[in-house]
């Protein structure tokens, strides 16, 4: 897949304007603050309808301005080209159309444009807390099988009218209506088997491109592993669906008491964490500082390589700022990838031309230098 | 861009407040209630308080009516033994155009939802048990035989279903329309072709 241009009104840094790219790779560089960044993002949210820095997309939009809008032109191997434009106003409504049509569900839009960000946040993937790493489980299988988000957003709804009756019944000190809860549960159930079945199956499958990519960055061998904790089911438990339906009830029964006291839901995969360990022991606990490192960008590495392999289309990869924080060899890997044919189109930002430019031969038709300042392209970017 | 006139404005805030109407679609509706006659506006202002004066909801199936009991309740051609349970007014509309079927509804009046702050109370839920649970005053009281879920495969629509299970199962079948629907679809929005798929695909609940 691939970026023919990007328009960004009202967006961050960016009053108007419109840059165009170069099919293979394009290095967007120039002083901090002048709004590279904020381009990588706008191509993240056309793709995957949000961005990859913060979660509030109001901070995005730009003062005093009533919305934002971001539109871009897409083509593919296959698909025809597609323009999508996104608009969000302070009323926190988000607007997303494809050629002009409004698209009015998310996974509609999710997949059709694959991309994969790499971005100093990241380091949350290793070090944070368990939601980041269902984030990151979660964005590669929505984008990998529609079915995945649509069945993720359902399950949300669930949780959140399941909590609000749990909480309802709490503030009028009742216990919940037995059959509504039942109710709420046979949902819960149902949707949850779904997530814990397609997360468990992913990451059996994404263990061994996490394997390849880390040996890749490092010459020492050393034995990653990544796996799915679940508190409803061991592993084992996850293929038969009858067995995991029966688990998922017996733990809420179990939880019952607990849930209408706290009035909310404390069974399920939205609680689920992924655990990572290099030759048996946690990361978390005795990685050093390199590991956590070179961890974050294997999986980074993998989440691209999965999905190239997975989609008809290659991901659009966004590097932001990667190679300033990087040491000689881990950027080396990084660059090996930048440099082999299976890459597809890539957005680079740094501070310094030079970073990148000493690796990568700049071809005049394939390649692309814009210079950014003051959110704006420069007029002799080339 | 504002009116000049008052009274414009109050309209096209009126309008605004209707569903799907946006300000711009309340622009243009009010600039062509500006152009229509008298007499057609008058036509339309009666008729929105003809509708909330006038119509009422059936005294067996809680379908809006002008009687007290609907015409489809009514009807001796239909199978009263066959009961549809749907969200919406609007949802009875949609499965009689498809001619596909026969028997008699019942408006829930929407899909519970906590969020809402909607219970099976808000709902006509407990006239539809009455109406399907046997009477012990009245033994010789037509039977219903099947209830038909055709509730919005929506979160809120499976929720709802699964409740009506609950309480109904004792008394009759229960069956909800085939997921030829799309996920998260309103009933009033699909085709006919789609609906009376989904209609004789029924599965038990
Ligand atoms: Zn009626």
């Amino acid at each position: 897949m691939k970026i023919h241009w990007l328009r960004m009104q009202s967006f961050r840094a960016h009053t108007d304007t419109r840059l165009e790219f170069a099919p293979k790779l394009n290095l967007i560089y120039g002083p901090n603050g002048a709004g590279k960044t904020n381009i990588l993002e706008a191509v993240h949210y056309l793709c995957l309808t949000k961005g990859f820095l913060t979660n509030t997309d109001l901070h995005a939009l730009q003062k005093n301005a009533p919305f934002f809008q971001l539109t871009g032109a897409f083509g593919g191997t296959r698909r025809r080209a597609v323009e999508i434009r996104l608009t969000f106003d302070r009323r926190r409504r988000k607007q997303i159309f494809s050629n002009g049509a409004r698209i009015e569900r998310r996974a509609d839009l999710v997949g059709m444009l694959p991309v994969v960000a790499f971005a100093p946040s990241d380091i949350a993937i290793t070090a944070g807390a368990p939601t980041e790493r269902r984030r990151f489980v979660n964005n590669i299988l929505s984008q990998e099988r529609p079915a995945y988000l649509t069945t993720l957003l359902r399950y949300r709804r669930v949780l959140s009218q399941r909590n609000r009756m749990l909480d309802q019944a709490r503030r009028k000190r009742e216990t919940p209506d037995a059959a509504m809860l039942d109710s709420w549960n046979a949902s819960l159930v149902n949707l949850g088997s779904l997530l814990i079945k397609a997360r468990s199956r992913f990451l059996a499958d994404f263990a061994g491109f996490v394997t390849k990519a880390y040996q890749l960055l490092n010459a020492v061998t050393e034995e990653p592993a990544m796996t799915y904790k679940c508190a409803i089911a061991p592993p084992d438990a996850v293929d038969s669906q009858d067995q995991l339906h029966d688990l998922f009830h017996e733990r809420l029964a179990s939880r019952a008491q607990r849930e209408q006291k706290v009035g909310r839901t404390l069974v399920g995969p939205h609680l689920d964490d992924i655990h990572l360990s290099i030759d048996g022991l946690a990361l978390r606990d005795y990685g050093s500082q390199g590991q956590h490192r070179t961890f974050g960008i294997a999986i980074k590495l993998a989440q691209y390589q999965y999905l190239n392999s997975r989609l008809e289309e290659s991901p659009i990869l966004l590097l932001d700022d990667v190679f300033d924080s990087l040491d000689a060899k881990r950027a080396r890997a990084i660059l090996a990838l930048l440099q082999s044919d299976e890459l597809g189109q890539t957005l680079i930002t740094a501070a310094e031309k030079q970073a990148i430019s000493r690796f990568v031969p700049f071809a005049f038709e394939e390649h692309r230098c814009i210079q950014i300042r003051d959110g704006a392209e420069a007029a002799n970017g080339q | 861009m504002y009116y000049s006139s008052e009274s414009v404005e109050e309209l096209i805030e009126q309008l605004c407040r209707l569903p799907t109407i946006g300000r711009k679609s309340a622009q243009r509706l009010a600039a062509h209630v500006l152009k229509m006659p008298r007499s057609d506006v008058k036509q339309l202002a009666e008729a929105l308080v003809a509708v909330k004066d006038r119509v009422r909801a059936c005294r067996i199936c809680k379908n809006v009516t002008d009687a007290d009991t609907c015409a489809l309740c009514l009807s001796t051609r239909r199978d009263h033994g066959l009961v549809c349970v749907v969200e919406e007014s609007s949802d009875v509309v949609a499965l009689e155009r498809t001619g596909e079927y026969n028997g008699v509804y019942h408006v829930l009046g929407g899909a519970v939802s906590p969020v809402d702050g909607i219970g099976p109370d808000d709902l006509t839920f407990g006239d539809l048990v009455n109406r399907v649970a046997p009477d012990p005053k009245n033994p010789e009281a037509p039977k219903i035989r099947e209830v038909i879920v055709a509730v919005n495969p929506t979160v809120e629509g499976d929720v709802t279903a699964h409740y009506l299970r609950e309480f109904l199962a004792p008394y009759v079948s229960v069956t909800r329309v085939a997921h030829g629907l799309p996920i998260g679809a309103d009933l009033s929005f699909a085709d006919e072709a789609t609906l009376a798929r989904a209609l004789a695909g029924r599965r038990p609940l």
